[in-house]
């Protein structure tokens, strides 16, 4: 009983908990880097440590030594707490999803509306996180933000709830679980998952759907006011809400930890979790950024009816 | 009851390179008014021409902006030559238009780049600008220095172009058309692009041509306005190019107009290298230049530029003015602003090719009842005065 | 979805960044750089100091015992000086890395050897 205990702290704490999500988030953070800087012809992090791996610990280290500077105006205690929310909320939905073996930390039925639940609390957090700055240019981002995440939010679930469906179950670990004996759902309904990569684009808040941090218009959107071990908290919660989406369309899509059989579940996963986050990468090197007006446009005209259209198909057609 | 609430997008501000103030009222999203106010990069050049001889004053000049550095001092010094009556030989004319194209070549590209970034194309931003190292090279090559080339001297240019020089500016610019024509393939098809640039920043013709607008931003309004064709100078005369003109009125057109004149310098430039007189390329000139009153103009690559040269027989200039082609944009722009977007606001702005830095002149503020007026050389010469006796 | 192509293609070519300053670019023949003085063909007429934009180089005393001073932190870099001189005395080289971290070793004194 006392190993057991033992056995799953180490496993909440080192792996795959705490300690590797990590670690997972600042690598995969480099790879995006890197992946982008060669799409543009240029190197990317070079110097610290073996080409430039240590990179985004460097910049978490150097940001961690910052003064921290809490403006007269702001609301202390909700600006204070909003990193610490956007940190834990990811790691959170990250225990959901199986990375071992096909069945995750924390698995039970429903956990998939969870997860879902976690990214519209990203949501609320990034509000708060504006609200409280009292900054013109945050609230300016944060509006923006809402009215895309929000809005993105509804065919991100439409479309997840797919594979559910098909699956007979809200578990994640029971959809990975089922995929081993069917058909990977990205044969099935690849409309599905074109459309959870591009909503997973707007909530990452990557470009094209880069209006709340668009550097040009707002200086950094809702980030504004945030700095030193605030911002350094905030940045690694972007990088872990990045291995979050890879995760999830890795899993429910892909397979997850679920392989051909010579090599072990884990090193499937992180496989199919490079090849999900390299697709989201090209995808950011790839596109123009736009406007407000026509991103509420894009998902209510095309997204949403889009979804619609596949959860339809997955009624009809029985696979 | 509407909202109408300023927004500043003050001296500092990401979007812009340099410092400009703009007070714009917005209604929601809608920019329903704006107000310019310049003069934060005022440094003071004309008053500091007066007190330097020509020569001298060849290397201030240069240093009025940093990308038309050598369409202001083509400009200084057909203005002086005109004023000592000397004729500049066919050779150093040549080698001024090829100069002066190279120049247009980089500007675009630069400004290509800049406006990518601004819509937040950063893949096409690292290509473009990878692609201006070629161009610099090549200015290098030619002149000794990436920017500020100092190829102009009064009487002539400084350096000669050699049979290799003029084999890798063939092989360079060969290029860079190319490059050019591959950039406004995408900038037309590519969707992202098209839905920030069509129909955004209208400036209809009738307006452009009352507001006086000049260079790319007028030619997109389907007006046909360039110095070159109009009034030609340096070799213009002796090779034949076309004037670029859209008429989509936006900020698509003008980014085509641009990339077309890419194109058309690439063939200036060819024409002129093979078809380059020989001969010597400048003249001896006497330092003293004769009393004149001397208005001479270039097209820079932003637009056309205006330079008053007043002489008095000395070696210093007695007054010197330089009209840029940005402040006369200036009004064009808030015209175009007006109606858009704020997310339009950055794409608009850049889309014209400020350079605030070439365009400050000062002018007075009072706050209190918002009056403005400018004062002239004699009121200024005796504020002068009274604050030297202060001291 | 056009740029597509060419952003693949650029994956598999070598990156355009010079990896300054363990990989240089040599530099081109008319470059721009220190200054050199010639004191066997200088004969101390003065262009050079009145015809400097900058106010940069200092000529002590006259005639053909005059020597140089340049204040290379003011210097333009514009070739002025080059340009103006009759004899070809003052040249400018292809030396760019001028860096220094105490301004006096910035100022270059050209001193005639005395026979």
């Amino acid at each position: 009983m006392v190993q057991e205990a033992i056995i799953s702290l180490l496993q909440i704490v080192i792996f795959p908990g705490f300690l590797f999500l990590i670690l997972a988030a600042f690598f995969y953070e480099w790879v995006d880097r890197k992946i982008v800087a060669r799409l543009q012809n240029r190197y990317g992090p070079l110097h610290t440590g073996p080409k430039g791996l240590l990179q985004p610990f460097a910049d978490f280290l150097k940001l961690l030594s910052k003064e921290d500077i809490i403006p007269y105006a702001t609301d202390k205690l909700f600006f204070s707490a909003v990193p610490v929310f956007m940190l834990s909320l990811p790691l959170t939905a990250l225990f959901c999803i199986p990375i071992i073996n096909s069945t995750a930390l924390i698995s039970f039925e429903g956990d998939l509306i969870l997860v879902i639940f976690i990214t519209t609390l990203i949501v609320i957090s990034v509000f708060i996180g504006a609200w409280a700055s009292t900054n013109r240019f945050s609230t300016v981002g944060g509006m923006r933000a809402c009215l895309q995440m929000l809005g993105y939010e509804i065919p991100l679930t439409i479309a997840l709830v797919g594979p559910a469906i098909v699956a007979k179950t809200l578990s994640i670990s029971k959809i990975v679980q089922w995929q081993t004996t069917g058909l990977w759902f990205i044969l099935t309904q690849p409309l599905g998952f074109i459309i959870v990569t591009i909503c997973f684009l707007a909530e990452l808040q990557k470009i094209p759907f880069d209006i709340p941090r668009a550097e040009t218009e707002v200086v950094a959107g809702w980030l504004t006011e945030f700095g030193g071990k605030k911002l350094a908290l905030l940045r690694l919660a972007e990088d872990l809400e990045l291995v979050l989406a890879g995760s999830i369309m890795a899993s429910l899509y892909l397979g997850g930890p679920s392989g051909f059989g010579f090599m072990s579940p884990f090193v499937w996963f992180i496989i199919k979790l490079t090849i999900c986050i390299l697709i989201l990468s090209n995808l950011r090197a790839l596109f123009a950024r736009f406007r407000i007006d026509q991103l509420m446009r894009g998902v209510w005209k095309y997204l949403t009816p889009l979804a619609l259209l596949q959860i339809i198909l997955v009624e009809l057609i029985p696979w | 009851m509407s909202s109408i609430i300023k927004i500043p997008f003050g001296p500092q501000h990401p979007a812009f390179k340099e410092p400009e103030n703009f007070m714009f009222k917005v209604d929601g999203e809608y920019v329903v008014d704006v107000t310019p106010r310049i003069g934060y990069a005022h440094r003071g050049i004309e008053k500091a021409l007066e007190a330097r001889t020509y020569i001298l004053d060849l290397y201030l000049i240069e240093r009025i902006c940093g990308i038309c550095s050598h369409a202001h001092t083509t400009c200084y010094t057909q203005a002086v030559e005109e004023a000592l009556k000397v004729d500049v030989p066919p050779r150093a004319k040549y080698i001024r238009t090829i100069v002066t194209e190279l120049e247009r070549i980089h500007n675009h590209y630069f400004w290509l780049g800049i406006v990518a970034h601004e819509i937040g194309f950063e893949t096409l931003f690292m290509y473009t600008w990878r692609d201006r190292e070629i161009v610099m090279d090549l200015l290098e090559l030619l002149s000794g220095n990436r920017v500020q080339y100092a190829m102009n001297m009064i009487g002539g240019v400084r350096r000669d172009i050699t049979p290799e020089i003029s084999s890798e500016i063939m092989k360079g610019v060969k290029v860079l058309g190319e490059r050019m024509k591959y950039y406004k393939k995408t900038c037309s098809n590519e969707r992202t692009i098209l839905i920030r640039s069509v129909n955004v920043g209208i400036l209809k013709t009738k307006d452009a041509i009352a507001l006086c607008a000049v260079g790319p931003t007028v030619r997109a309004s389907n007006v046909k306005r360039d110095v070159r064709a109009d009034d030609p100078y340096a070799a213009y005369d002796e090779i034949p190019f076309h004037v670029v003109t859209y008429d989509g009125c936006d900020v698509a057109s003008r980014i085509a107009t641009r990339c077309d004149e890419v194109v058309e310098s690439v063939e200036i430039i060819r024409y002129a290298l093979e078809h380059l007189p020989t001969g010597s390329i400048e003249v001896i000139v006497s330092r003293l230049v004769p009393p004149a009153e001397i208005v001479s103009r270039v097209e820079a690559p932003r637009g056309e530029n205006i330079h008053y040269l007043r002489s008095n027989g000395t070696d210093k200039p007695a007054r010197y003015k330089v009209r840029a082609p940005t402040l006369a944009n200036l009004t064009a722009l808030c015209k175009m602003l007006i109606g858009g977007y704020i997310a339009d606001i950055p794409v608009v702005i850049a889309g014209i090719d400020p350079c605030f830095c070439c365009m400050d002149r000062l002018t007075f503020v009072n706050i209190k009842n918002d009056k403005t007026w400018a004062w002239e050389g004699e009121k200024l010469r005796g504020y002068g005065i009274k604050w030297y006796k202060k001291q | 979805m056009s740029m597509e192509k060419e952003l693949i293609r650029h994956l598999l070519k070598k990156p355009i960044t010079l990896r300054y300053p363990f990989e240089k670019l040599p530099p081109v023949k008319g470059l721009r750089g220190k200054h050199v003085w010639d004191s066997e063909r200088c004969v101390g007429c003065g262009l050079c100091a009145t015809d400097c934009p900058a106010f940069a180089i200092e000529m002590i005393g006259k005639g053909l015992t005059a020597e140089l001073k340049i204040y290379l932190g003011r210097c333009l870099f514009c070739g002025q000086c080059e340009e103006g001189c009759p004899r070809d005395a003052i040249r400018l080289t292809q030396l760019y890395e001028l860096a220094e971290s105490d301004r006096k070793n910035l100022i270059l004194e050209f001193k005639r050897e005395s026979i």
